[in-house]
């Protein structure tokens, strides 16, 4: 009886499928997409167990266990490049975050429709500039010999500044790059959560007397409080990870020792050394630890009561 | 001094001017670098040399221009990426709507395993050279099909439209199904005229992203007769390929003479035009494609 009602489900099932055929053979050459150029290459990292051979390929390289594994943690180049993607996000992460969050209060601020249409406008433009665009005119701003900036600062009878060629110093020239690129960008989020927060509690915290700022403290601010958790949490979860793009265009070799991040240097060891067992080792462990702190980090944001990021 | 208070105007007072005066110069921050770019390819030898442009051209010429735009390697790479643009789009968007259309019916068989399989890759991927390896084993290395047929499709995007093809009311696809019309026509004749703000707002994310891209012609592509404007741009922004063309334009008979460094800004207006062309079109739409996509589910 149950066996057959199991039969019977299965068969209905298959008709129902069948009269999505169309549906499938649309569906065909996306998820052949995913198998091919997404969950191809996760096979593919069987490699970082493996000595790679390019004559051998994939399949055919012997198994040498966690030897690869063993030389990279050895390299002191990798613990750098480590440390330098925490350090460049974290320091990064510590300028912008604050700082979109009080461009976006002092955006909601303004009454005027066209004025906040227009600013809008221009401070969403750079997330639309490709880096090597970003990258060559910050050159053109901060060099030290043809630099603008240090043309204004010399005339002025200040000495010229190191912003590309002092390690120091090009962090800050990079969480600049960075800021300028997306901080604009980075207050839709808040705007948005700030058109939410209901206008009723405003009007009576004024009849009652509030001062704009207490009204910030104690309605604007709470009102968006989980947005910006949110945020928080998912901006630290992504502190392992980090674009390839803006330190491999910005950086150069005097600064190497704070500009090569994780993502910089699995690009120099695999494509231009073409060692890809160590890359693709590289490429592992911080795929693997990624994943754990992003559990982490949603495992948190459920503990304090705000919404998961998974 | 009694100020009548009226509704819900506000008023204005000093710390409200200096959020103008703020807002004002950041928006003047964000804008600065666009100028003086356009300036210094504007202006003439010695202003640039000397680092007096700021935000207005001096000494006037568009000499840098006729340059740069003489050059028969900048039109090659226009050219490329143009046409990776365009495809890489179409594909995009086709691959994407395809996905987010059959995803968002509910009762489809395999669709929970299927999503599965899409959202999984947003956490975890074979990484660099992993995937290296399979655009080459598929022949795509060194052609153009590699810059856009392997990251054709953008999980986040296809959240965005899954998400609006969602929204769309039931009543008007069953009652087109009742009447006899297919899946492919319910597609196209309901879902895509409902969606087509949606639809431009990814189409353009995608174009975008496409003419920005530089790493992947970075890896895949080794003839320079393929390079995109963006590893063009990088090599002469960035490499040597100025450098040693000042002394060639100086012999020039009747070619002024251009600094580098105009050379190089005057690149720069040419390959960010077309963005800037798009943008404000573009940004009518976008807000509200990015708070589609924080609706995750």
């Amino acid at each position: 009886m149950k066996k057959r009602s199991r039969i019977e489900e299965f068969r209905r099932t298959l008709v129902k499928a069948w009269n999505y055929k169309w549906i499938y053979i649309m569906l065909l050459p996306v998820m052949l997409y995913f198998i091919v150029f997404r969950y191809a290459p996760m096979y593919g990292i069987t490699i970082a167990f493996k000595d790679y051979n390019i004559f051998k390929g994939v399949f055919g390289s012997p198994w040498v266990g966690l030897d690869v594994f063993k030389k990279i943690f050895s390299n002191k180049n990798f613990w750098s490049a480590i440390k330098n993607t925490f350090v460049l996000n974290l320091t990064a992460l510590a300028v912008s975050f604050p700082l979109t969050i009080i461009v976006s209060l002092m955006l909601n601020e303004i009454a005027g429709v066209k004025f906040k249409k227009v600013t809008q406008s221009i401070l969403y433009l750079p997330h639309f500039i490709s880096w090597v665009v970003v990258a060559g005119i910050a050159t053109n701003l901060f060099t030290m010999q043809e630099g603008s900036i240090n043309a204004v600062l010399q005339r002025m009878g200040f000495q010229p500044i190191p912003f590309l060629s002092s390690e120091g110093w090009w962090i800050f020239t990079y969480v600049i790059c960075n800021v300028w690129k997306e901080i604009g960008w980075g207050t839709i989020i808040y705007l948005a959560a700030l058109a939410g927060v209901d206008e009723t509690l405003y009007e009576a915290a004024y009849l009652d007397g509030a001062t704009k700022f207490q009204r910030l403290c104690y309605i604007t601010v709470p009102g968006i409080k989980s947005v910006i958790v949110t945020m928080l949490i998912l901006n630290i979860s992504k502190m392992m990870s980090i674009g390839l793009d803006a330190p491999l265009l910005l950086g150069n070799s005097k600064v190497m020792g704070v500009s090569e991040v994780i993502s910089t240097y699995t690009y120099r060891i695999g494509i231009v050394k073409a060692q890809y067992s160590q890359s693709t080792a590289i490429g592992l462990f911080q795929s693997v630890v990624n994943i754990i702190i992003l559990v982490a980090a949603d495992r948190f944001a459920k503990a304090i009561g705000e919404e998961g990021i998974i | 001094m009694a100020k009548k208070i009226s509704g819900k105007k506000k008023k204005l007072t000093v710390g409200l001017i200096v959020i103008y005066v703020l807002i004002t110069l950041l928006a003047f921050a964000c804008l600065y670098p666009f100028l003086n770019v356009l300036a210094c390819s504007l202006s003439g030898y010695n202003p640039v040399l000397t680092g007096k442009v700021t935000f207005y051209p001096i000494e006037f010429t568009m000499e840098a221009y006729k340059q740069v735009l003489g050059r028969s390697t900048i039109w090659v790479a226009m050219r490329t990426t143009i046409l990776v643009t365009l495809l890489g789009t179409a594909l995009s968007l086709v691959l994407t709507i395809f996905a987010a259309y059959g995803l968002s019916i509910q009762d489809l068989p395999g669709r929970s395993l299927m999503t599965g399989l899409i959202l999984f890759t947003m956490y975890f991927g074979g990484g660099m050279i992993p995937t290296f390896l399979v655009v080459k084993g598929v022949g795509l290395y060194n052609t153009l099909g590699a810059l856009f047929i392997p990251q054709s499709i953008s999980v986040f995007n296809f959240i965005v439209m899954r998400t609006f093809f969602r929204e769309l009311p039931d009543s008007l696809q069953d009652a087109a199904r009742i009447d006899g019309a297919s899946y492919m026509q319910v597609l196209i004749r309901i879902i895509l005229p409902l969606s087509m703000a949606v639809i431009a707002t990814i189409g353009l994310f995608y174009a975008v992203g496409y003419w920005n891209s530089y790493f992947e012609a970075l890896i895949y592509i080794q003839d320079g007769d393929k390079y995109t404007l963006q590893l063009r741009l990088r090599s002469m922004l960035f490499g040597s390929e100025f450098g040693s063309e000042l002394g060639a334009s100086v012999d020039d008979a009747g070619a002024a003479v251009v600094l580098p460094q105009s050379l190089k800004m005057a690149t720069i207006v040419v390959s960010t035009l077309p963005i800037l062309v798009v943008y404000p079109w573009l940004q009518k739409y976008f807000v509200k494609g990015v708070m589609l996509g924080s609706v995750k589910g």
